[in-house]
Order: C-alpha cells, then structure tokens, then sequence
C-alpha cells in the first residue's frame, strides 16, 4: 500500500477539498433556503445566520483553493512534455505524461480535447461566483431575510458557482482515471 | 436608482461584487477564446515564462490571473461607485447572469474552438 506525493496531492485536491465544498454547499443552500419569514422565527434568524456565513464563507475559500492549487500545482504535472524523442503514440512511453497519453489513443483524446479544455477553465467561474454569495451574506447578515431579491439572486449564483465546480470535479475524476498523475 | 428598502442597507455593495463576477466570467471566456485565435496572443498569455507565475501552467496562467485582476478591480471600482446606493437589483442582477452566461459559453471547447484557425 503506497502513495505517491502526486497522488497525495491530487486526493487532498479532489477529494478532501471537493468533499469540504459539498458539504458547504449543501449546509449553505438549506440555510439560503428556509430563510423565509414564514418558515423562521426572528429567533432563529439569528441562530442561523453565522451558520450560513460560515457555510458560504468556507466554500468561497475552498473554491479559491481549489482552482489555485489545481492550475498552478496538479496542471503542471498533466501538460509535463515527455522527453525529445519519446514515441508520442506509444501509451506504454506515455504514462508519466497524462496530456499525451490521453492524445495518443482515439478512445481518450477526447477526455483531453473536450473533458480538460473545458474543466480547466470552467472551474474558474466557482471562486468568482462564490465569492459573490459569500459577499452577499456578510454584508447583509440578518437582513437578508427581508431582502427576499438578493436572497433568489444569492441562491441562483450559489447553484450556478456548484454547477461550475461540479463540471469541474467529474471531468477531474474521469480524467484522473483514464491517465492518472502519478 | 430606486428607493432603499426599509429598514435594510442599500443594496450597492452586493450589485457591485455580483456584476464584477460577471465582468469576470466573460474576461476568462473571452481569453479562453482569444488563445485559439492567434499565436500572438497564445503567447501574451503566458504569464508563467513572461512574469513567472507559476511554471509549466502555460497560456492558462494568463487566462486565470487577468480574469481575478477583473474580478478585483471591476469590484473595486463598482464598490466605490456605488457605495450607499439602491440599484434596480432586478436589473443589475439580469446583466450580471448574461455576463456570466457568455463566460460559461466562451469555455465551453465546442464554441471557442470555432475560432480557431482551421488546420
């Protein structure tokens, strides 16, 4: 039984901070949710606010930490060249350097062209949009319950900044699966 | 400008932060689409072996940091702007989901592969 560095790396990026941004993202939406007049009591308002400041907050920081360290760290390690004179259609020669395993064969150049092109970019979208909410939250606090417009349009931006780290994460997973960096 | 609700902050602040993520969105899908356009630019944007921000990232370090300076500045300057005021958030937030709305597009391959030259 043994990890690599990468492979350390790579589940503290996938799985410990996709699991944390879960968890933030579903403790923040069922707070944005019941928050409603009719459903919570002034009392409760209260209780629940610097619940749902943490849970926006938390996933705000995660979504930045994430996408950093996934260009500026993992990315690196997937678009790494092989070496001059290395066979780019021999998968065997290739699995050190995950981007030209994936191009070498038909069957996963798309994991490339498509899943990744799209994911290294999309992800990118998460920070700014949960930034946005996590805003949102703090500035208006208790009062965002009698803000029933910025609280549809925090939700909306909420669902919107997961979608994007969602899109992101499962192509990671696949990707990971098909030329793992290792 | 509409009137401020009662009893609540004026409703400036959050426009500002929800349109500068907006303003964000299309600057990283405009780049993302840029890249394919020229080679010219392809370079330009890569600010790991122009200003050594990070190193093997390529044309996506330029993509990412001038979206996040984006982000920050048109915040910023939003920030100042409309500070203590009470915006049409309908509105505001309408332009800011088209905003984002091209962002997520232009990242999409199938669309800002169109612009790259055919081979």
């Amino acid at each position: 039984m043994e990890v690599t560095e990468r492979e350390l790396y790579t589940i503290l990026h996938g799985l410990v901070l996709g699991t944390l941004f879960l968890l933030a993202f579903g403790g923040g939406m069922a707070g944005l949710w019941s928050l409603r007049s009719q459903l919570v009591t002034e009392e409760g308002v209260k209780e629940r606010t610097p619940r749902l400041l943490i849970g926006t907050a938390v996933m705000a920081i995660v979504a930045w930490l994430t996408v950093i360290s996934g260009t500026f760290i993992a990315y690196p390690w997937y678009r790494a060249t092989p070496p001059e004179g290395t066979n780019l259609e021999d998968p065997a020669a290739l699995a050190d350097f995950p981007r030209y395993l994936l191009l070498a064969q038909e069957k996963t150049a798309g994991w490339h062209e498509f899943g990744m092109e799209w994911k290294e970019h999309v992800a990118w979208i998460a920070p700014f949009l949960a930034t946005a909410v996590a805003f949102a939250v703090a500035y208006y606090g208790v009062q965002l319950i009698r803000r029933g417009d910025i609280r549809r349009a925090v939700m909306i931006f909420f669902v919107l900044a997961f979608a994007a780290a969602g899109v992101a994460g499962l192509f990671g997973a696949f990707i990971t699966k098909a030329a793992p960096v290792a | 400008m509409t009137a401020p609700q009662t009893g609540t902050k004026p409703n400036g602040p959050v426009a500002a932060v929800f349109v500068a993520s907006g303003i964000a969105s299309l600057v990283l899908g405009v780049f993302v689409t840029l890249n394919e356009v020229s080679e010219e630019i392809n370079g330009f944007l890569r600010f790991d072996a122009n200003y050594g921000l990070g190193s093997g990232v390529g044309p996506l370090s330029g993509k990412v940091a001038l979206a996040t300076i984006a982000f920050v500045v048109s915040w910023f300057v939003l920030h100042v702007l409309w500070r203590g005021k009470e915006l049409n958030f309908g509105a505001v937030f309408i332009v800011s989901l088209i905003l984002v709305g091209l962002g997520f597009a232009l990242t999409f391959p199938p669309i800002f592969l169109l612009f790259a030259p055919a081979e």
